[in-house]
């Protein structure tokens, strides 16, 4: 029974999105744009080079249309409990039959759906048509790297989920959840691509959760890592899941001791 | 304009500032977040020419001159239009209704009656920081031609700028919701802006030059000073023109709202 219930909150929010098309038309243009830009930066770049560090300039297209693409779809709302803290729901929705975490996680999957099936495919398929993509290096590559696009996805989820527990000591967290994402954009691969960093700050983001996110999937549908590099990816991408989400309980915890709610 | 219009945009000014820093803390947070957001750009241009040396012939410095122009003008612009950026949110509210009320010019309380500071001080610290930084790496020698040209320049970059905002707040008379124009149009130029746009597509350089015409806020004035081989591919009158780009697409923009406003129906209640 509970799981419909989740059902029933993503399917709410699935069908929230399709209520304003022209932000969303607008929204698969502006992913095309971005793309673009970043193609044609490279190429310039590139110019005559075949391959920098042993990197080609399809590698690079492929990096920013996958990573793109993923970030169409992989839909977080920083300001979810700060929303219903604001405006004093936060106490009814504590008292429901259903944990507000599961909820917040279905209001949001149900709108990734959305963007997944409506913004990513035909985005994607301009991208490929237009722009072209490498093949990925194998079946096996294949599968791995939806499989680490879901985990991926979690690892975005979770960094938002331990953010927004600041929400209870904080009036405002526009400001805490902007810097979060300027260090999810530089350090994540979607606006340079990894390989492309200094040394001394691949050493530093390799201890960070960023690289998970869009940098290992496309790394694994690149066929860039194998074997045992894989697992190790996916190892990473779950000790992370885990200890986000493991922090942000216990701030959870905390903070529901200090909620005081004016109004609502 | 009435006599006592400063005095009042005086008052307004005070009353944005007695708002916005009612929560310290936060105040100087947001000002931090706008100033590292903003510098997300700079940091990504910084990495990549640090493994790619050059841009079609622009180097680092030149690059981070080019993108200073962005930010001083936005700085400078979002003092006076944050009334116009935000102006779909208070035509949907029915906001607008109460200006209108009032025994003043709408687009004098528009302008004078929001100010978004931290996005002013973010944007223009930044946009100082790299104008003289890259400046002085560049090698530049400050002749009072070079100075006045700027102030000029600058002074054009900023009318562009509220040129577009002015135009796409007047859309919102006709149409419900225009943010996801805004996005496409002006936040997307700015993308495309900091960067020499020689190096896009012809039909991109086109929408640069003549459509949205960021490249008159920091392209052209910038070879002003740098003269790169791209700018061959333009006409030299380009450089020259910025003011009067500015000044024109202004005029147009207010004519636009002029002629707009007779049919605006309010949505609130």
């Amino acid at each position: 029974m509970k799981m419909t219930a989740y059902m029933a909150f993503a399917k709410k929010s699935f069908l929230q999105k399709s209520a304003y098309r022209m932000e969303h038309w607008m929204g698969i243009l502006n992913t095309l744009i971005r793309l673009v830009i970043y193609v044609e930066i490279y190429r310039a770049l590139y110019g005559a080079r075949e391959a920098v560090d042993g990197i080609t300039m399809s590698m690079v297209t492929t990096n920013f249309i996958l990573s793109l693409g993923m970030e169409s779809f992989f839909v977080v709302d920083d300001f979810y409990l700060s929303y219903r803290i604001g405006n004093g729901s936060i106490a009814s929705e504590m008292l429901l039959p259903v944990s507000f975490h599961g909820r917040m996680l279905a209001d949001n999957l149900g709108t990734a759906a959305f963007k997944l099936i409506f913004h990513f495919i035909p985005a994607m398929l301009v991208a490929v048509l237009f722009i072209g993509i490498s093949a990925p290096a194998g079946a096996a590559s294949m599968g791995l790297f939806v499989l680490s696009v879901l985990f991926g996805y979690g690892v975005l989820w979770s960094i938002s989920f331990m953010f927004q527990m600041f929400s209870f000591w904080l009036i405002n967290v526009w400001a805490i959840m902007t810097i979060k994402n300027v260090f999810i954009n530089v350090l994540s691969g979607a606006m340079i691509p990894l390989w492309f960093m200094p040394e001394s700050m691949k050493n530093v983001i390799k201890f960070t959760p960023f690289e998970s996110i869009y940098f290992t999937p496309v790394q694994i549908y690149l066929g860039k890592i194998t074997g045992a590099e894989i697992a190790g990816g996916f190892i990473k991408q779950i000790i992370w899941i885990v200890c986000l989400l493991g922090i942000g309980m216990i701030l959870w915890h905390k903070g529901q001791k200090k909620l005081v709610v004016q109004g609502g | 304009m009435r006599s006592d219009a400063l005095k009042l945009s005086a008052v307004y000014t005070k009353m944005i500032f007695r708002s916005w820093f009612q929560y310290r803390v936060d105040a100087i947070l947001r000002s931090l977040a706008v100033f590292m957001r903003e510098a997300t750009s700079i940091i990504v241009i910084y990495f990549t020419l640090l493994k790619f040396d050059s841009l079609n012939g622009w180097n680092i410095y030149e690059m981070l001159f080019l993108f200073s122009l962005v930010y001083v003008t936005y700085g400078i612009m979002i003092i006076f239009f944050t009334g116009l950026r935000d102006f779909g949110k208070t035509v949907r509210t029915g906001g607008f209704d109460r200006y209108i009320l009032r025994p003043r010019g709408l687009l004098f309380q528009l302008i004078f009656a929001n100010a978004d500071w931290f996005a002013a001080v973010g944007h223009g610290c930044l946009g100082i920081l790299l104008f003289v930084l890259s400046a002085a790496k560049i090698g530049v020698v400050w002749t009072p031609a070079r100075v006045i040209y700027y102030i000029f320049s600058i002074a054009g970059g900023v009318l562009i700028q509220g040129a577009i905002f002015l135009f796409l707040a007047t859309l919102n008379i006709y149409l419900f919701e225009t943010n996801a124009l805004k996005e496409v149009f002006y936040w997307n130029g700015r993308k495309f802006a900091g960067y020499p746009i020689s190096i896009f597509h012809k039909a991109i350089q086109f929408c640069m030059t003549f459509v949205v015409p960021f490249a008159f806020v920091n392209y052209f004035p910038s070879q002003f000073l740098l003269r790169k081989d791209d700018m061959a591919m333009y006409p030299e009158i380009f450089m020259y023109i910025t003011p009067l780009v500015g000044i024109v697409m202004y005029l147009l923009a207010y004519l636009f709202w002029r002629v707009s406003i007779k049919y605006y129906k309010s949505s609130g209640n």
